[in-house]
């Protein structure tokens, strides 16, 4: 018999959706691209149903599609086992597990505990008996001097612990405890006499590392936390995505890294690693399905998964919107984590609107009289600028130009974004200064207006009409943009959309409450900057305010 | 008082200058109408009294300021200097008495009110007051040029230059435009006026500027502009002759070309088949079977000047040589088929003239 549990789910999201949110929100017409979302959605998911052969083995996945995160050694290690399967790479666990249901691969590797705890979380989705390996997990330490002392003390704790048996204990609570015995150490509040320790991990990698709440919890923070508390350090937790973490140890911009990170020969060339903390094995997660696993019991797609529940989970799992609703926003109050995103991501875009604005402003006006050497160089800035994809860009300032220094990745996005927006302002102005008829300026000069004068009194007023519905269009189209500066350890609303899906497995939920959140803030800048738009018109003052302060009749 | 000294423009894309050496000075009170050919640099002329375009070379002063001193307080100067347009330039932005409280209100640090109630007497000398609250394209070109003249008119200038205020304005509303000109060109500023308007320039001036080979080619009184110009191309254009000059230095010219010539002049200038006809046979008869073969070493100007007004032409012939009339002496049958295409005939000998003997010939018409 073949089970429909899991995958019936997202099959409702579209016809509920619409009902829970029309009432909610107004605006007709992005509910009518969001329903052409959800459609596309419910059809992915339907045809992920249907094909796909039982996959029980390592055997059945030869020449078949394997997933893997961006930044791990798992597309070594299935090449070692598999060598002919095709890889495609994801950015994280979430998306691999949505690209399973989906049928866009046919399995994915994992570590063992990872992939349980996915499996607890999340139906749908089991693992294959067979290992493909074994490995280690350590911690990765800068290469500096500074470096050196701490991997022989990093080195001398750990083996102090795994004598006195409080390893094993801690990686017991982490991938077998009940979830209310997975706590941390408060690191915020030590005392640090010997410095502050920054250590960048993913965030997203249940049980290693992940957020409960507005909480970072799970073995990499806890082993850190200890070692700190230990040695007189304070700890500094540095969220980011995996393939950052590295290049962020070599930039300087953490000291230590630890997020499951497997120790390979070709890390240790970049990086220092400690002896192992954590041993475990590589599993290949495939559909439930199609491992031909036996439903537990004629029960109906409702309670489908009840009873897999692992590491504490008791709660029953209904497959619905309520259901996805309560796990996405409600359980250990991750709508904070949805309003901090929010809030993030309007801090970036409203600054870098601001000071992009400026920026433009102030380089057009240094290059309006057509200076060379200002043209020149605003010329070449805006050819850099513009040349480069923003997600680069924002790394380049993040692990080079602020390489060496201690700067929050929202500064880095703000100036990133700054000067897109910056070079995008330019533009326009540019544009709707051209324009403006010559002889518009003539007759400002001809009556002895000066320069400058001529600029603010006649031209800028006319430009603005014509350069505000295409600032408009930049403005949702920064937004949008904000969604990358995950790259450099921002949790914008997209990123806490995934570090919430990290935690619930939800396919799409999460990825359609954070599509309505972005919407709404849209509408709220565009209705913001269209009554703008009609304060900064000339021809649309009312005739009164015309001749205010005049006596009209003689 | 305007003094221009040297004056010289050339665009940096072209190197001909359109301005070669201009000197002159124009007296408080004068009204100048600046005719002339298109191409010819008026309105360079005119746009670089108050220095919208820059002089390549030469100094002007106004008032004893020269303005063309790059530590001239320009907007000063401008300000008693104002500017009316071919394309109005009207301030789209703002309505019709905006437009014209704008300056007073910015530059001279006149009040709201006190420049509104100016601007309301303008606009009432112009007789658009009731469109005060209306913006520039809600208006007519020829209300709009007269908005334009208020506007200038608002800063109480000294000197209005009027770049072709009528050039761009249906037929039916150059008069309302006129007519405010008119009523200007009374009240004793210094105007100066680009137009092709000739009866229109006329009627307002008492000094006209006639322009061409880069400069004031002739300046005089309207009666002695119009009614009697002393040079060539005054009176060809006032005239509005159509010319065509040729050369002949050889008796083996090629004299297909030159009567192809003559054929396209004809057609360009729409003079009628027949008339057409006898400048040609003219031509064919007097220079090339009677001249040509007489002259030892011909140098012969010919110049056809036909005037659209009268449908009239006349062939003007210069040649070198001894005395000879060519209009009298010559074989039979040029003399009667020359007698065929020309009403009148005459030949003069001036000895001092490069080529010393000339005979005109009116072409027969109709």
């Amino acid at each position: 018999m073949r089970t429909k549990g899991a995958l019936s789910m997202p099959r409702m999201i579209p016809m509920k959706k619409l009902k829970d949110t029309t009432n909610l929100y107004t605006l007709k017409k992005r509910m009518l691209s969001l329903i052409l979302l959800c459609v596309l959605l419910w059809a992915g998911a339907a045809c992920a149903e249907d094909d796909a052969a039982a996959i029980t083995s390592l055997e059945d996945l030869k020449g078949k599609r394997i997933g893997v995160q961006t930044g791990t050694t798992f597309d070594k290690i299935v090449l070692d086992a598999l060598p002919d399967v095709k890889i495609s790479f994801y950015n994280t666990n979430p998306d691999l597990a949505v690209a399973l249901k989906t049928n866009k691969i046919d399995g994915f590797p994992g570590d063992e505990p990872v992939i349980r705890l996915m499996m607890a979380e999340e139906g749908g989705i089991t693992i294959l008996e067979e290992r493909l390996d074994h490995f280690e997990y350590g911690i990765a330490i800068s290469k500096t001097e500074a470096g050196e002392k701490l991997l022989a003390e990093i080195n001398e704790w750990l083996a102090s612990i795994r004598g006195s048996g409080e390893l094993d204990q801690l990686v017991r609570k982490w991938t077998d405890g009940p979830e209310s015995e997975k706590t941390v150490p408060d690191y915020a509040s030590f005392p640090a006499p010997n410095g502050v320790l920054n250590m960048a991990t993913e965030a997203a990698y249940a049980p290693m590392n992940y957020y409960r709440g507005n909480e970072l919890v799970g073995l990499d923070i806890d082993l850190a936390a200890r070692f700190c508390e230990a040695r007189g350090y304070g700890l500094n937790v540095l969220p980011m995505l995996f393939d950052g973490i590295l290049p962020a140890l070599q930039s300087g911009k953490a000291d230590i890294g630890m997020s499951g990170i497997t120790i390979t020969e070709e890390r240790k060339e970049s990086v220092y690693f400690s002896d192992p903390y954590y041993t475990g094995g590589t599993v290949i997660a495939v559909l439930k399905k199609a491992a031909g696993t036996e439903q537990t019991g004629g029960s109906g797609p409702l309670q489908g998964e009840n009873g897999e529940g692992a590491g504490g989970q008791t709660e029953p799992q209904m497959n619905s919107i309520q259901d996805s609703f309560y796990k996405t926003f409600i359980r250990e109050d991750r709508w904070k984590l949805f309003v901090s995103g929010v809030l993030t991501t309007l801090l970036i875009t409203v600054l870098s609107i601001l000071f992009g604005t400026a920026l433009g402003f102030g380089v057009y006006m240094t290059c309006r009289n057509g200076n060379m050497a200002a043209n020149g160089i605003t010329r070449f800035c805006m050819w850099l600028v513009q040349g480069m994809p923003v997600v680069v860009l924002l790394m380049i300032l993040y692990y080079i130009i602020f390489g060496s220094v201690a700067i929050s990745g929202i500064y880095v996005a703000v100036i990133g974004f700054t000067l897109t927006f910056g070079t995008a302002v330019f533009g326009l102005l540019k544009m709707g200064v051209g324009t403006i008829d010559r002889g518009q300026y003539e007759a400002a000069y001809a009556l002895g207006y000066t320069n400058r004068r001529t600029f603010f009194r006649i031209i800028l007023p006319q430009a603005i009409p014509h350069i505000l519905p295409a600032y408009k269009g930049e403005i949702v189209s920064l937004i949008k943009a904000t969604a990358i500066v995950g790259y450099i350890a921002v949790q914008d609303l997209t990123k806490i959309g995934d570090i919430v899906r990290s935690r619930t497995y939800e396919a799409f939920f999460p990825l359609i409450a954070v599509t309505i959140i972005y919407f709404i803030l849209e509408g709220m800048l565009a209705f913001l900057i269209g009554k703008i738009q009609i304060r900064m018109n000339p021809k649309k003052r009312k005739p009164e305010s015309i001749l205010k302060g005049v006596k009209t009749h003689d | 008082m305007i003094k221009i000294e040297n004056l010289m423009k050339a665009y940096s894309n072209n190197h001909q200058s359109i301005l070669k050496d201009v000197s002159v000075e124009i007296n408080d009170g004068d009204v100048i109408a600046v005719i002339g050919p298109s191409g010819t640099g008026k309105s360079t002329l005119l746009r670089c009294i108050n220095l919208l375009e820059k002089p390549t070379e030469g100094h002007i002063w106004i008032d004893g300021t020269e303005i063309t001193d790059p530590g001239c307080d320009l907007g000063k100067v401008r300000q008693k200097m104002g500017m009316v347009f071919q394309s109005f330039n009207l301030f789209g932005h703002l309505t019709v008495i905006e437009n014209i409280m704008l300056a007073p209100m910015d530059l001279l640090g006149k009040s709201r009110q006190d420049a509104y109630d100016e601007g309301m007497r303008l606009l009432r000398m112009v007789g658009l007051a009731e469109k005060a609250l209306n913006y520039p394209d809600e208006l007519s070109g020829g209300q709009k040029q007269r908005i334009a003249i208020a506007r200038t008119l608002a800063m109480d200038p000294e000197i209005i230059l009027l770049d072709e205020p009528t050039s761009a304005l249906d037929p039916t509303m150059v008069g309302e435009v006129q007519a405010v000109i008119r009523d200007l060109a009374k009240t004793g500023k210094t105007l100066m006026i680009v137009t092709h308007e000739m009866n229109f320039a006329r009627a307002i001036s008492n000094r006209v500027f006639f322009m061409d080979e880069g400069g004031i080619y002739e300046d005089g009184t309207p009666e002695q502009i119009f009614d009697h110009p002393q040079k060539e191309n005054t009176r060809r254009f006032i005239r509005k002759l159509k010319v065509l000059e040729f050369r002949i230095d050889s008796k083996d010219y090629d004299f297909l070309a030159t009567a192809g010539e003559i054929d396209k002049y004809c057609y360009k200038n729409q003079i009628s088949w027949k008339t057409a006809h006898r400048i040609r046979l003219a031509f064919e008869e007097l220079v090339q079977q009677i001249l040509v073969p007489v002259l030892a070493q011909p140098d012969i100007k010919t110049m056809i000047e036909y005037s659209e007004e009268e449908e009239s032409a006349v062939m003007t012939v210069r040649y070198n040589g001894p005395a000879f009339d060519a209009t009298q002496n010559g074989d039979e049958l040029p003399l009667k088929l020359l007698e065929s295409a020309v009403s009148e005939m005459c030949y003069t000998r001036d000895e001092n003239a490069k080529r010393p003997n000339q005979a005109v010939l009116k072409i027969r018409t109709a």
